[in-house]
């Protein structure tokens, strides 16, 4: 039995590690929604597994000891070679194909069905281990989740050690390995299986893949440029950096037509394929700046600024115009340690070693944890660029942006000095949405800090591509608001919110086809707030902390109303983030129905009822799934560190459940202790949220290591008891009727991938309360399909 | 002699199917129909053969009504796409018309097709010399393609009356504004080929100059007129 759990505890710790190296793969190949779709699709397999044992029972329970070796190694084979095989021409789909041809529709589904085989495999192995042994599915069910928290934390450590594409071979060695362990001396023929994949194994770790992005992606459109090469790289699980170096690569966003001169080139650095940010450089006699001829300048025009914060600096860009305008104190908070490192360290020269002036100060921090942490007054807060040059087409609607909501602006705002300034520019983006948005929370933040007249305190100018606002702690001064219109004039710029009774043609240099957006901008700092909020088309009224999704702007009431204004087919470009993840819950869900629900319903049983065991399991993988997700958005805040945050979550719950799994062995399993146990659950989720708030609250300005240390123990009770209800309803239903295990396995499993998603989209549409506290309800339909 | 001639006829046929009427088609479902009328354009749109710049794997899909790869990341846009650019120039004869981004060489025949002369810079090598070669072969004797950055313009053959760019960057080059004749226009698209592009129009008076931001467009005008 213990060999059995070690392979168990493998298997599980390989097929989790192989889903985050799948998110890195896809994240650098195509766009990281297309890593969330096929990867709910793969995770299926968990469900079908549960339909497919419950089928063919009697089959696999004859053959258990033959079968659940093999399962594991030839699961192990198919994670080392399915990326090999969807790289493949016939096979590797495009995503910004997928818009104008239907071969890669199809290249997509055929991705989907390679990545979903390792998965059914690896799921029938452990689903048949509870079919095997009800007796012990506590023990199973702890060494499967201790092995899965394991393989979060063994994942990341991966992507640190080796490529993306060489890691998938580390984890097919793994599950090979979970089944050779369970190998005795005369089975010669599974010897040969094993030690062919192990073969291929060692083959693909020594001669890995080479990756191929799309062609469409920012880093191979620019590696097709003359003279453009990759002069640095670096892996990690923040993603692959990639400096590349061309004198063809020049920055100046939504930069005046008064500009004469030639816009210098610069080198450019990608992550996962994607733009990240230029090289900025800065040299002691450089008093001019390109951004001088830009809306970026807007702060620097009202007054001078000594101490300057730039948060989410990305490779420092900003910090070089500040140094141009003479401040003194430059601080820089970026999280991306490995581009922070690269700039100070390998690819220093490229920026004249800018982040190491002596005026400036690196901060590789969340920029909420500086901001909470630290206790220094700037003149000047630099908000990142919002949006992209051209739009994203909504494709970070899912993203949580905790930098751009209302309490993100308040502490802003008392990290100010008494004239300071905070500044955020955007891109306009048609319809107009980034600039609106950042206006709303500007202003639901000006009224809690009591601003009565926020026009005083406000002042934003629109170039042909960009929109810059200011808003000053002190009332905009007669002589500041004067340097604003010259500046204006001057640079063929608009004024766009200047404070009351200055007189304003906004629509002079840079004419707007949609004249709406001004009276839309005036809307807003009145008392018609709400209304315009409400009216609109998009979504755009303040983020906040408990939704922090500054790019989501859909809102699917409206989605006739644009569909009749934009044209259908044109829809989901406009907030292609929004329909992808409503497209990943339409298609799990009717896979789920097709290949799980269906065929467990149409089964005959008798002794016990279906609904029950149905509503029990499904309710349980929704509950457990939309605590997971709810922690893990909780506790990006409070770690700093998003892609940390979410292994640490995983790992907590994961192992917290597989103790909690192994102590459920020693629980009667009757229907009166699973009523109990399933409600208290709802009782602790309930109560849990409420003192992590507080714990959380009070605990901000810790160090990292004990903060991390505190999110296990916040973690722990609630996830200890989250992990008894399963095991106990396998052992508790498996008395009634033999198929019910691996019917739950299978139920189970599905309602588990199909909640991510609803997860996301609940959190989008109502806010992190309402996961929670749907997750609450879960575990009471849990308790009420129990019968006495 | 009468069979010989229509089997000849027919052959003819299978060889060259009727991308006329296919361009007729397109030309009236997803160009004039959205609102399209500089007759120059049109006539232009007629005439010039669509699916002879396109590679030979999506010569069927030419007329559709959507962008096309043509390989190095770079596309072909979507037939309206380049019509609505070619009417916002009000192109006419006499002009001497600059474009960036030769990419296939369709833009720079539509327009050779209405004015007298079309510069064109590619800054890919394969692609600058593709469309060099497709455009001799054509016959268009009145499009000099250069391969070279398009950032710097073509100053020693402006200054233009229109400027076509047709990969568009977060700015507008300094180099090409300087390179418009007083009076002169250039059109710039913003945004994702697949997804949603923005167009934006220059115009030069004097040593003024007025952006305007027109309709969102994707496959058809993305108005908000309702």
């Amino acid at each position: 039995m213990k060999r059995l759990l070690i392979s168990a505890a493998l298997l599980s710790c390989a097929l989790v590690a192989f889903q985050l190296i799948l998110m890195q793969v896809f994240s650098i190949v195509q766009w990281y929604h297309f890593a969330y779709m096929v990867i709910a699709v793969a995770l299926l397999g968990f469900g079908v597994s549960g339909t497919v044992l419950a089928l063919g029972r009697s089959w696999f329970l004859d053959r258990a000891s033959l079968l659940l070796p093999l399962l594991m190694m030839l699961c192990g084979l198919l994670l080392t070679i399915a990326l090999p095989i969807v790289q493949l021409a016939p096979v590797r789909f495009d995503a910004y194909l997928l818009f104008v041809e239907g071969k890669h529709v199809v290249r997509l589904m055929l991705t989907y069905l390679v990545l979903f085989l390792p998965f059914l495999l690896g799921a029938l192995a452990i689903g048949l281990l509870f079919l095997r042994y009800p007796e012990a599915a506590g023990k199973c069910y702890a060494a499967n989740l201790l092995g899965s928290g394991v393989g979060g934390v063994a994942g990341l450590w991966m992507l640190w050690l080796v490529p993306a594409q060489q890691a998938t071979a580390v984890v097919g060695l793994l599950a090979g390995g979970a089944g050779i362990l369970l190998l005795s001396r005369n089975e010669k023929a599974l010897w040969g299986v094993g030690g062919i994949g192990v073969l291929i194994t060692l083959f693909f770790f020594f001669s890995p893949p080479t990756l191929l992005p799309s062609e469409y992606k920012a880093l191979s459109r620019t590696l097709t440029l003359p003279h453009a090469t990759v002069v640095a790289e670096r892996t990690s699980p923040f993603g692959l950096v990639q400096v590349v170096s061309s004198p063809l690569l020049r920055y100046a966003p939504g930069l005046s037509l008064a500009y004469k001169g030639v816009v210098p080139s610069y080198d450019v650095v990608f992550n996962n394929g994607d733009w990240f940010g230029p090289i900025a450089r800065w040299r002691k006699s450089d008093t001019t700046s390109i951004e001088d001829f830009t809306t970026l300048a807007l702060p620097y025009v009202i007054d001078d600024r000594h101490r300057v914060l730039v948060l989410q600096a990305r490779t420092g860009w900003f910090a070089t115009h500040a140094l141009s305008r003479g401040a003194s104190h430059v601080t820089i908070v970026e999280p991306h340690g490995e581009v922070l490192d690269l700039l100070m360290h390998e690819c220093a020269a490229l920026s004249d070693s800018l982040l190491l002036h002596p005026a400036v100060r690196v901060h590789p921090l969340d920029p909420r944890t500086y901001l909470r942490t630290d206790t220094a007054r700037f003149d000047l807060i630099l908000l990142p660029l919002l949006d992209a040059f051209g739009g994203t087409g909504g494709i970070y609607a899912l993203q949580e942006q905790y930098l751009l909501t209302k309490e993100a602006f308040e502490e802003m705002w008392h990290r100010l000095t008494p004239g300071g300034t905070i500044s955020i520019t955007s891109y306009m983006d048609q319809p107009i949405r980034h600039p609106l948005r950042a206006l709303t929370t500007i202003a639901a933040m000006l009224d809690d800090a009591g601003i009565v007249n926020p026009k005083e305190h406000l002042v934003a100018i629109r170039s042909w591509g960009t929109v810059t606002f200011v808003v000053k702690k002190t009332p905009l001064t007669r002589e500041e608001v004067e340097r604003v219109q010259t500046f204006c004039e001057r640079m063929g710029f608009d004024p766009l919110l200047l404070p009351t009774g200055t007189p304003l043609e906004r629509n002079k240099h840079n004419v707007l086809y949609d004249r709406s957006f001004f009276g839309l901008v005036d809307g807003i700092l009145t008392a018609r707030r709400k209304a315009i909020i409400e009216q609109y088309e998009f979504r755009i009224a303040p983020t906040t902390d408990e939704r922090p999704y500054f790019s989501q702007f859909l809102r699917w009431k409206s989605v006739p109303h644009l569909r009749e204004m934009f044209g259908g087919p044109s829809l989901p470009f406009l907030e292609l983030g929004s329909f992808l993840i409503a497209l990943t819950l339409v298609q799990i869900a009717a896979l789920a129905l097709l290949l799980v629900v269906v065929p467990l319903v149409r089964m005959r049983v008798t002794g016990v009822s279906k609904g029950r065991v149905f509503f029990y399991f499904a309710a349980l993988g929704f509950g457990y799934m939309f605590i997971e997700m709810l922690a893990i958005q909780r506790f990006v805040l409070y770690l700093g560190e998003p892609l940390f945050a979410a292994a640490t979550v995983i790992s907590a719950m994961l192992v917290f459940s597989g103790i909690g799994s192994a102590v459920s062995t020693r629980i009667v399993a009757r229907p009166a202790v699973l009523r109990r146990v399933t409600i208290g659950v709802a009782v602790l989720v309930l109560v849990s949220t409420v003192v992590i708030h507080l714990l959380m609250q009070h605990t901000f300005t810790l160090s990292s290591p004990l903060k991390f240390l505190l999110a296990c123990g916040m973690i722990a009770p609630c996830a200890f008891v989250m992990g008894i209800p399963f095991p106990l309803g396998m052992r508790s239903f498996a008395a009634l009727h033999p198929h019910a295990p691996a019917w739950g396995w299978g139920i189970n499993g599905c309602a588990s991938v199909i909640a991510a998603p609803l997860a996301t989209l609940l959190a989008l549409e109502a806010g992190f309360s309402w996961v929670m506290a749907a997750a609450a309800a879960m575990y009471v339909v849990a308790s009420a399909a129990v019968k006495e | 002699m009468r069979t010989l001639t229509l089997a000849a006829i027919l052959l003819w046929m299978m060889a060259n199917p009727p991308y006329d009427r296919q361009r007729e088609e397109m030309v009236r479902t997803q160009i004039a129909a959205r609102g399209v009328s500089h007759a120059a354009t049109l006539r232009a749109m007629r005439t010039v053969p669509r699916h002879l710049f396109v590679p030979p794997a999506w010569t069927d899909a030419a007329y559709n009504d959507h962008p096309l790869p043509i390989g190095y990341g770079q596309t072909i846009s979507q037939p309206y796409i380049v019509a609505y650019m070619t009417e916002l120039v009000k192109p006419q004869r006499g002009q001497r018309v600059l474009e960036i981004g030769t990419g296939s060489g369709y833009q720079a025949a539509v327009l050779a097709e209405i004015v007298d002369t079309v510069y064109t810079i590619e800054i890919i090598t394969e692609l600058a010399q593709q469309a060099s070669q497709r455009l001799a072969a054509l016959g268009y004797k009145n499009i000099v393609v250069r391969n070279a950055d398009g950032y710097y313009g073509w100053a020693e053959k402006g200054p233009f009356d229109a400027i076509v760019v047709t990969a568009a960057a977060e700015h507008i080059p300094p180099p090409l504004v300087a390179q418009l004749k007083d009076g002169g226009v250039m059109v710039i698209p913003v945004g994702t080929p697949f997804l949603v592009q923005m167009l934006t129009l220059v115009e030069k008076r004097g040593e003024a100059y007025t952006t305007r931001s027109l309709i969102p467009v994707r496959f058809v005008p993305l108005t908000r007129g309702k």
